[in-house]
Order: C-alpha cells, then sequence, then structure tokens
C-alpha cells in the first residue's frame, strides 16, 4: 500500500511535468507502459534486467561475504582494529567510480569489472556498519556467553551474528541506492548490456520513450530489491521488536 | 561445597572488597547483604569466573562447570525464542529437561514465543530455568527479583527455595531486600568492603509460612541495624 501511494505520487508529478514541458524529452507515462508491455518492441530489456540483477546481486553478495567476517573480526579484536580500521578510514572516502577504468583494465570490458566495483562500494560502509554492530552488543550478553561458557563458535552463531545482522540489513539498504547509480554508471562504458547500456543507447538514439523504459525497469528493480530486503529482514530479525 | 578464603577483588586501583572468607554446606542458601558498592555483585561475579580475583582463592565442588548465575536482569537473547534461551550452549539432548522446568515454572504455553512477547515475571523465570537446565550444584543469584513487583517476587521466592531445597542446590543470593534475604536465607551475612561483618543462621528459613512469623520481623530489624553500621543484638 505504501509502494502504491509512492508510486502514484510520482506517476503524477511525471504527468505533470510531461504535460507542462510538452517536448519528447519527457513523454507521456502511458507512452512508457505501452512500450514496456509490448514484448516485441522492447527490444532486449528483460535480458538487460537480467543481467544488471546478476551484476547487483553478485557484487553486493561478494562485498557482504567478506565485509561480515573482517566486520566481526574487527570488531571483537582491538590489536586487528588498530591496523585495519586505519586503512579502512583511507579507503574509505576515496571515490571508487573512479578506478572504474582500472578495474576494466584488470578484470576486462564484461561482468566480472562491475561486478568488483559494486563490491568494493558496497564493502566499506558494510564493514564499518558490521564492526561498530559487534562493538555495540551489550556487555551483558557478552558477559552471559561467559558465565555459560559458549564456545568461540556458539559466540558467533548464538551472539555476534543475530546481533549484527540488523547491521547487515541495514548495509544493504543504505548501499543498494549506491550499487544502482554505480551500476548505471559501470553499464554507460563499454558495455553491450545491462539498464545502464539499454538507457544509454536507448537516449543516443533519441528514442526517449525507450530511455524512460529503461529507467522506470531500474527504478523498479531498485524497488524490488528494496522490498526483499525487507522482507528477509522481517523473516529473519525478530530483536528489532524487543520491549 | 564452596570456599572462600581471603578473597579481593580489584578494578584498577579501586578495592571492591578484600579479605573476604565464607564458607557455605552444600545444601544452603546464604544470603549476602550490604550497602550498595560493597562489592556483593563482584563477589558473586568473582565465584563465576567472570571478574579475576587481586587476592585470595575461591574453590568450588565440582569446579566452576558446576555453577549456574542468575543476573539482576533477565539478560534473555531477544532472537531467540524461550525455548531456545533456556538451552543457550546446550546440546539438544537438554530439550526434554528444559521442556519440565519450564513446565514446572508454568511456562509450557511460552516455549516458542520471544522474550519480548513475555511480562517481566515471566522473563525471569525462564532466565532462572536456563540457569537450573544445567543443573547446578551451586547457584548464584545476584538479585534476581528486584525489578518484580511484590507479588511475583514472593511467588518465585517459594518456587526457587522449593525447588533449590527438593534438589539439594547451594544458593548464593546477592539482595537489597532484608526480607527476602531472611525468607530465603538458611543464613544471612552482611558484607562490607573488608569482609564479613555480621553473620546470622536462620533456623526458621524452611518455615512456609515465616512471612508472617515473628522471628522474621526480628531477624529482620537486627540485620537492618547491621546494614546500616549500627550493630546491634538479636
Amino acid at each position: 500500500m505504501r509502494y502504491l501511494k509512492g508510486s502514484l505520487f510520482v506517476l503524477l508529478f511525471w504527468y505533470l511535468s510531461a504535460y507542462l514541458v510538452a517536448s519528447p524529452i519527457i513523454p507521456f507515462p502511458h507512452a512508457v507502459f505501452d512500450y514496456l508491455i509490448s514484448f516485441d518492441t522492447t527490444g532486449g530489456l528483460h535480458v538487460d534486467l537480467v543481467y544488471s540483477l546478476y551484476r547487483i546481486v553478485v557484487g553486493l553478495g561478494i562485498a557482504l561475504s567478506i565485509a561480515t567476517p573482517v566486520g566481526m573480526l574487527i570488531g571483537r579484536s582491538r590489536a586487528l582494529d588498530s591496523v585495519i580500521s586505519p586503512a579502512l578510514y583511507l579507503l574509505y572516502p576515496l571515490p571508487k567510480i573512479a578506478f572504474l577504468p582500472v578495474f576494466m583494465v584488470l578484470f576486462g570490458i564484461g561482468d566480472l569489472s562491475k561486478i568488483v566495483l559494486i563490491a568494493v562500494i558496497v564493502f566499506f560502509p558494510a564493514v564499518v556498519s558490521i564492526r561498530d554492530g559487534v562493538r555495540g552488543i551489550p556487555h551483558q550478553y557478552l558477559e552471559l556467553a561467559r558465565a555459560y561458557r559458549l564456545s568461540p563458535r556458539q559466540m558467533i552463531g548464538d551472539i555476534i551474528w543475530p546481533a549484527v545482522l540488523p547491521r547487515i540489513f541495514s548495509s544493504v539498504r543504505i548501499t543498494l541506492g549506491i550499487s544502482l547509480s554505480v551500476l548505471f554508471i559501470s553499464e554507460s562504458y563499454a558495455a553491450s548490456h545491462g539498464l545502464g547500456y539499454a538507457i544509454m543507447n536507448s537516449w543516443v538514439m533519441a528514442d526517449y520513450v525507450a530511455m524512460y523504459g529503461g529507467i522506470v525497469v531500474l527504478s523498479m528493480l531498485g524497488l524490488s530489491l528494496y522490498a526483499i530486503t525487507d522482507s528477509l529482514e522481517h523473516l529473519l530479525v525478530h530483536h528489532g521488536k524487543t520491549a | 561445597m564452596l570456599a572462600i578464603s581471603n578473597a579481593g577483588v580489584d578494578y584498577a586501583g579501586h578495592i571492591a572488597f578484600e579479605h573476604f572468607t565464607l564458607s557455605v554446606e552444600q545444601g544452603s542458601t546464604v544470603s549476602v547483604l550490604g550497602k550498595s558498592g560493597c562489592g556483593k555483585t563482584s563477589l558473586l561475579y568473582a565465584i563465576a569466573g567472570l571478574t579475576p580475583l587481586a587476592e585470595g582463592a575461591i574453590q568450588i565442588e565440582g569446579g566452576r562447570d558446576s555453577c549456574g548465575i542468575m543476573f539482576q536482569e533477565d539478560r534473555l537473547l531477544p532472537w531467540k525464542r524461550v525455548i531456545d534461551n533456556v538451552l543457550l550452549g546446550l546440546p539438544q539432548s537438554y530439550r526434554t529437561s528444559a521442556e519440565e522446568l519450564l513446565e514446572l515454572m508454568g511456562l509450557q504455553s511460552v516455549h516458542r514465543k520471544y522474550p519480548h512477547q513475555l511480562s517481566g515475571g515471566m522473563r525471569q523465570r525462564v532466565a532462572l530455568a536456563r540457569a537450573l537446565v544445567r543443573k547446578p550444584r551451586l547457584l548464584l543469584l545476584d538479585e534476581p527479583l528486584a525489578s518484580l513487583d511484590e507479588q511475583q517476587r514472593e511467588q518465585l521466592q517459594d518456587e526457587i527455595k522449593r525447588y533449590v531445597a527438593a534438589h539439594g542446590i547451594t544458593v548464593l543470593l546477592v539482595t537489597h531486600s532484608i526480607r527476602e534475604a531472611v525468607y530465603m536465607g538458611s543464613r544471612i551475612i552482611v558484607m562490607t568492603p573488608k569482609g564479613i561483618s555480621f553473620s546470622l543462621y536462620n533456623d526458621n528459613y524452611l518455615d512456609e509460612d515465616l512471612r508472617s512469623k515473628d522471628a522474621l520481623f526480628q531477624m529482620e530489624r537486627v540485620l537492618r541495624q547491621h546494614v546500616r553500621g549500627v550493630p546491634c543484638a538479636i
């Protein structure tokens, strides 16, 4: 319902802009939706969607599977934190998108360079957030774990992992927007598939209806990923409801 | 069961307590009273191995593995269901014992619930079940009933008393409530940072009507004076 209200508001704004500007650069929404639902004319937008989805999911997956253990380790060990955190702070503010040409040279112009770029961008906020999550675990729980003689494995499974899980979901939510922007930019260069490519290609061909079709699909992709993240969090995280 | 000799705890120059010596027999319940900051909780934590000793020694029959502890706050993990909180760190072979304990405490219908779905009294009962499912020979209680209302507090006092008496569990109870100390303890000690300042044996502690007996009020009066630092005779 909340998504429906938001979509209606955007649609209304879009109609108003198309009416006021009265130029092909802003087509009416119904023209774009007509284009999207007529399968024959969509060219390969569904294929582009699959490519983009693949790149973003794999990039996020790689980033989180490295950031989670690293964040947990430096959150628990002051010695490791004193070595790794300064390096993180040094690299975190760098505009990683500037490394796209480097990644293209190193990993080629295919999927890998785009996936690596997304993974690198997501990694930094995720690792800092998970580290802070581990540090923020109430000392009472750590004391409880010691009092009940939990093994290191039980400590991770029963205390640390569930305590940082909400942080991981927050990181995903925060970095999803950045990932989509980065995906768009990376697919604009030397790519032959992906939503970024489709949008930029339509723009060059002055096919504004197709361009907006790509933008709509990209935003639906973002919305779906946010909805999936929320649903997974609802399913897996229970302590948000703590009294 | 428990022998503490000349023990002391020091937090980076701040002495929590020192020169503490106490011997506790199997099956007895020792209530520890004292002013705030006299080191009661530090003593309990030192026995549980959560705080290192600066001096002295603590010997527990069966070692620290035979200890169970219940904290002032329930410390239930909010992401675990009630049954999984009770089974924290234990293999599934304890499941039947955990279910039996929950049933004994009238919590049979809340196994699958999360802690935020329970009342304060129920949460403390779950915390008690978590401490008892390990079959401790020594149970350490750090003001576990302080946050409960009087009715729940008395009900849980009775449940703990009945259970530890039936299973021969030795208990060390830290409390601020003099009445609770007298009602629960076969022995009541008044602690200061320099050791034990007063000790009293309560021969009537198994009496179920103790709450309404004159003996309780008399012991309460004497102990209140000693906690205040004004000794008087019984």
